[in-house]
């Protein structure tokens, strides 16, 4: 992933991020004053409800108490007061009464706590109601609910208590009105809530006794819940409840505890308000915050693209004169202008080509002035030898001239002899550092490297149990799915030569010659290991230095030819070496060898090889 | 000063007595022939003929039929020319009946008859007190209130029963489904709840008395034997027995408010007990089922024997009576032994005996409420005071 695409996702990130969170933000905001709103929405109906309750109950006490104060009630208290009144006559009056009186509950009670008369059981005369008999202050009670019973089952009523005392017998008036739907349907709500009322009338959740201002609630299984939990703890609980899978089907309830006289839980209110507002406004702010952020994603990433390429022209810049450089242009300028990081890094870069430069051309000078050195020395080395032999020759023969002329005959042509082989000694001197001059360029072709292996070694093979000489045993692994590679056969060939010859060279006592190949990553792995003496790792640090030997009569050339040809061919070798184990060469050739072959400079990690193999005489040389 | 109020009080309560009474049981005045008697009833009669009388229709029309005919066959068939004969008819609203001259028992006093139909309690009742009619027959738990209004109120000796009656044969204890019969425990247990007293003292306002058998004490002379008290305690423990404990079903008539209420308090007395009872309004012709449903019945004659067997002829279209029929010359054990192996069966829970309560104008006079059995005896009462001018008064 480029450095661009890498700042144009994180500029995405961060725009994504954002408007995420803006819009989060904005929904959370959103759906909390919705919920605020809701709130206030209903504890103005809970205080409607208890403004209800309250004006209800102030107009139950008053009809009540106006009940008590009525010339007919009072009469029949004073006809009650005497030893044998007769209640029987008042038997029917409560249900006229309540009906003036527009009252759901109308008892007439004696002094002894019996019905005298009842408007909502008629036919309970006799029966006795005795809580109305505990000492209490009916008047400063005012009115309260309860749970009255009625014909057709229990019902909930605000209820009020009047007295009328005549000489010390009491006459009770209890009247009420019922707490059922169409005091629900009294209740103003506003558009989306309604109420429900719960007439806690049985132990457990009954679906029966919710209702609401139309007469019994449909799906009533579905209160269960917050009715039980309320019954549990009375108090305020708040439930929502989902009608269908469509969340803006749901509605949140408010549970309001309906106590009565002895703080016993006779009814809830159930407050609903429903989610379709809330929840469709959501979606709208959820549509709109998808569409600001898809909006604002595609300008981010306009911008964020733009903006990248802007920031990143001259990392780009940078990139390609890195390259250029690593290419083998050390020439190469990178063009940036501005004082930030940017252009600092780009002007650093422009003076470090240019130290390179510098120093490049001053280490091939340097290195060149040291080949004509080695030429030199190995040249005055490799011409002292035959010249001596040609300076004592010819004084041989100026000295037998002068002192035996008889023998100058036999001495001329010993002499001539001698001088003859060593001018062909010289002339091979000067025609192996021609040829080492003149390495042809490959001339590539499909190769398969275990056949050059084979040659070799079958080339070699008078030589390995040659008699005089221990006898060395070849061995050879070779993969037979290596692959073919394009290369100069006769190249490698020679190369390989090369490394038999060197390897033959360090096993004098004899020994074993393995020869390895295998598939490389890039191409072919290629093994030439001996068991030989090994090498130091300074004698592996100048290994592949032309003119550079170990041996009395090498020229040191023959490990350079092997590095030529490698390099030549795109690949790399390097040797790895144990003293007293034997010295290994590998070789890794590409594929498809580089149209230009690069020469890549002999370098040595001494110190790294130390750390890999903690055995102080292993050592490795890559070239 | 206290003993000359109260010797003033009972002056007074002795004239306004002598005044009011007088009337009814009058033999100072000579009764005088004139005059058109107005009556007023409940029921709309289409017919008058008895072969075609229904359930709503047919006590008015027995009672119309008794002034037309003078006597009942053996078979109960009317016969003979009665004491008047009908001159108009519209039926449902009205019926007119003149006397007939030559009547072998001598000609009625009055002139005429006319009977309007239709008019309900309510309306009788108001007729009564604004004095638009002369003779009307009320419901006995009004007569109170009505008297209280000015009402001259006449009653009959007690002698129509309302009794609850379980429907079907019976037998277990098994009645969980509605209208299957009540076993004999269920039976006992909700005849032992009712509170027969409050029925009679606050629903019938004191008009009649509890019944415990299936004769009233005025007849029989053993009623008192029957117990008429309530034992919620032991109709508990009885229910109590029971499982799985029924529901029953009490129906009553819808259209009669008597019953209702009635039946509401059997329900209430019966809650309190713990018994499940609902009381339903039925049609009395509809084929409702209903475990047990309320029955009024009148008695047909003075003598127990045959009011017993008349009440048994009732019941048994309704439940099972499993006595053997009365011997031709019943002893009153006999008749006690058989009204006492009905009701200790609980099928028929006798419930009140309430009278038949006439209310009547100022100038009725000659009123004798008729015994069981007995028609309306209109022949024998005359009209008092200004014929014409009453007349008229009524109708302003």
């Amino acid at each position: 992933m480029t450095f661009r695409t890498k700042l144009f996702w994180m500029f995405t990130l961060a725009l994504v991020v954002s408007v995420g969170l803006v819009a989060a933000a904005v929904t959370e905001v959103t759906r909390r004053s919705f919920e605020e709103m809701n709130r206030q929405h209903t504890d103005a109906l809970v205080a409607q409800f208890q403004r209800e309750v309250a004006q209800r109950s102030d107009d139950v006490v008053h009809r009540v108490q106006g009940i008590a104060d009525a010339e007919g009630t009072v009469r029949m208290a004073i006809d009650l007061s005497r030893p044998k009144g007769d209640v029987s006559v008042y038997v029917n009056d409560a249900v006229g009464v309540a009906k003036a009186h527009q009252l759901d509950f109308l008892d007439f009670i004696s002094n002894d706590g019996s019905i005298i008369s009842s408007a909502e059981w008629p036919a309970r005369f006799g029966y006795k109601i005795d809580w109305v008999l505990q000492p209490e202050d009916w008047v400063s009670r005012g009115s309260f609910l309860m749970k009255a019973d009625m014909q057709e089952g229990p019902a909930l009523a605000l209820m009020s208590v009047a007295r009328v005392r005549v000489g010390d017998k009491d006459l009770y008036i209890v009247g009420g009105e019922r707490l059922g739907r169409e005091f629900l349907a009294s209740l103003v709500l506003p558009t989306g809530m309604r109420a429900l009322l719960y007439r806690n009338l049985d132990p457990s959740f009954q679906a029966a006794n919710l209702i609401d201002s139309t007469g019994p609630a449909s799906q009533a299984e579905q209160f269960g819940p917050i009715v039980e939990k309320e019954q549990q703890q009375p108090g305020e609980q708040i439930a929502k409840i989902n009608w269908t899978a469509d969340a803006a089907s749901a509605e949140v309830f408010h549970a309001i505890a309906l106590l009565g006289r002895q703080k016993e839980l006779l009814g809830i209110l159930l407050i609903g308000s429903s989610q379709h507002d809330v929840v469709t406004l959501q979606r709208q702010i959820a549509l709109l915050s998808v569409g600001v952020v898809a909006i604002g994603l595609l300008l981010g990433a306009l911008l964020g693209w733009w903006g990248a390429a802007r920031v990143t022209r001259p990392v780009r810049q940078l990139v390609e004169g890195a390259k250029e450089v690593a290419g083998g242009n050390w020439n190469a300028r990178v063009n940036v202008r501005g004082k930030n990081e940017i252009g600092q890094l780009a002007k650093a870069f422009n003076q470090m080509t240019e130290q390179l430069v510098e120093q490049r051309e001053r280490l091939l000078q340097a290195e060149r002035v040291a080949a004509w050195r080695e030429v030199a020395r190995r040249l005055a080395h490799e011409l002292k030898n035959p010249l001596f032999p040609l300076q004592t020759t010819v004084e041989n023969l100026q000295r037998a001239k002068e002192q035996s002329f008889g023998q100058f005959e036999e001495v001329f042509h010993e002499s001539t002899g001698i001088l003859l082989a060593e001018i062909e000694n010289l002339k091979n001197i000067v025609s192996r550092f021609s040829e080492f001059s003149k390495m042809p360029h490959p001339e590539l072709g499909s190769v398969q490297v275990n056949e050059i292996v084979r040659g070799v070694v079958k080339l070699f093979e008078a030589q390995f149990g040659a008699v005089g000489r221990p006898p060395i045993t070849p061995e050879l692994h070779l993969d037979e799915h290596l692959p073919l590679i394009e290369a100069d056969a006769a190249l490698l060939h020679r190369a390989l030569e090369n490394l038999v010859l060197n390897a033959m060279d360090a096993m004098p006592s004899g020994g074993v010659l393995m020869l390895r190949t295998s598939p490389a990553e890039s191409g072919v792995h290629l093994e030439v290991s001996d068991t030989g003496t090994g090498l130091t790792s300074e004698e592996c640090e100048r290994l592949f230095t032309p003119y550079y030997t170990t041996k009395q009569h090498g020229t040191g050339l023959g490990l350079a030819i092997v590095q030529s040809v490698v390099s030549d061919h795109g690949g790399r070798i390097w040797v790895e070496s144990e003293a007293g184990v034997g010295t290994s060469f590998h070789i890794e050739l590409p594929k498809h060898p580089p149209r230009r072959s690069v020469s890549f400079p002999i370098s040595f990690d001494y110190e790294k090889e130390k750390e890999k193999e903690p055995e102080p005489e292993k050592h490795k040389q890559e070239a | 000063m206290s003993r000359r109020l109260a010797a003033s009080s009972a002056v007074v309560a002795i004239v306004l007595g002598v005044l009011l009474s007088a009337p009814v049981g009058e033999t100072a005045r000579r009764p005088r022939y004139g005059g058109t008697l107005r009556v007023e009833i409940g029921a709309a009669v289409t017919s008058l003929d008895m072969a075609a009388a229904n359930a709503d229709e047919g006590g008015a029309k027995w009672e119309i039929n008794s002034l037309i005919y003078d006597e009942r066959a053996a078979d109960g068939a009317f016969q003979g020319a009665g004491p008047f004969h009908v001159t108009g008819f519209e039926a449902g609203k009205r019926v007119a009946l003149a006397a007939t001259q030559d009547y072998r028992l001598g000609r009625p006093f009055v002139d005429a008859i006319e009977i309007t139909m239709g008019r309900a309690a309510r309306e009788r009742m108001l007729d009564l007190e604004l004095n638009k009619t002369d003779f009307a027959e009320i419901p006995a738990e009004e007569a109170r209130r009505a008297a209280e209004h000015g009402v001259r109120v006449s009653r009959s000796e007690p002698d129509q029963l309302l009794a609850l009656v379980f429907t079907g044969d019976g037998g277990g204890t098994r009645t969980p489904e509605r209208g299957k019969p009540a076993g004999a425990k269920a039976r006992e247990a909700l005849a032992l709840s009712i509170d027969r007293a409050a029925i009679v003292n606050f629903i019938l306002q004191k008009e009649g008395e509890p019944a415990g058998g299936l004769l009233p004490q005025w007849s029989s002379g053993t009623a008192f034997l029957f117990s008429t008290a309530a034992d919620p305690v032991h109709a508990k423990e009885l229910w109590a027995q029971i499982v799985p404990a029924p529901k029953i079903v009490l129906g009553y008539d819808s259209g009669d408010s008597l019953e209702q209420a009635v039946a509401e308090r059997i329900a209430v007395d019966a809650r309190e007990a713990g018994i499940q009872v609902a009381a339903e309004g039925v049609h009395p012709a509809g084929a409702t089922a209903v475990s047990c449903r309320l029955v009024r019945m009148r008695m047909q004659s003075k003598q127990p024997a045959v009011a017993l067997e008349n009440f048994i002829d009732v019941l048994a279209g309704s439940t099972k009576i499993e006595t053997a029929a009365l011997p031709a010359a019943a002893t009153p054990e006999d008749v006690y032994d058989r009204e006492r192996a009905i009701v200790s069966s609980y099928r028929v829970v006798p419930l009140v005996w309430m009278p038949r309560v006439y209310g009547l104008s100022a100038r009725v006079r000659d009123w004798t409420p008729p015994g069981p059995g007995e028609g309306w005896p209109l022949a024998d009462v005359w009209l008092d005071g200004p014929v014409d001018g009453a007349a008229e008064e009524g109708k302003k």
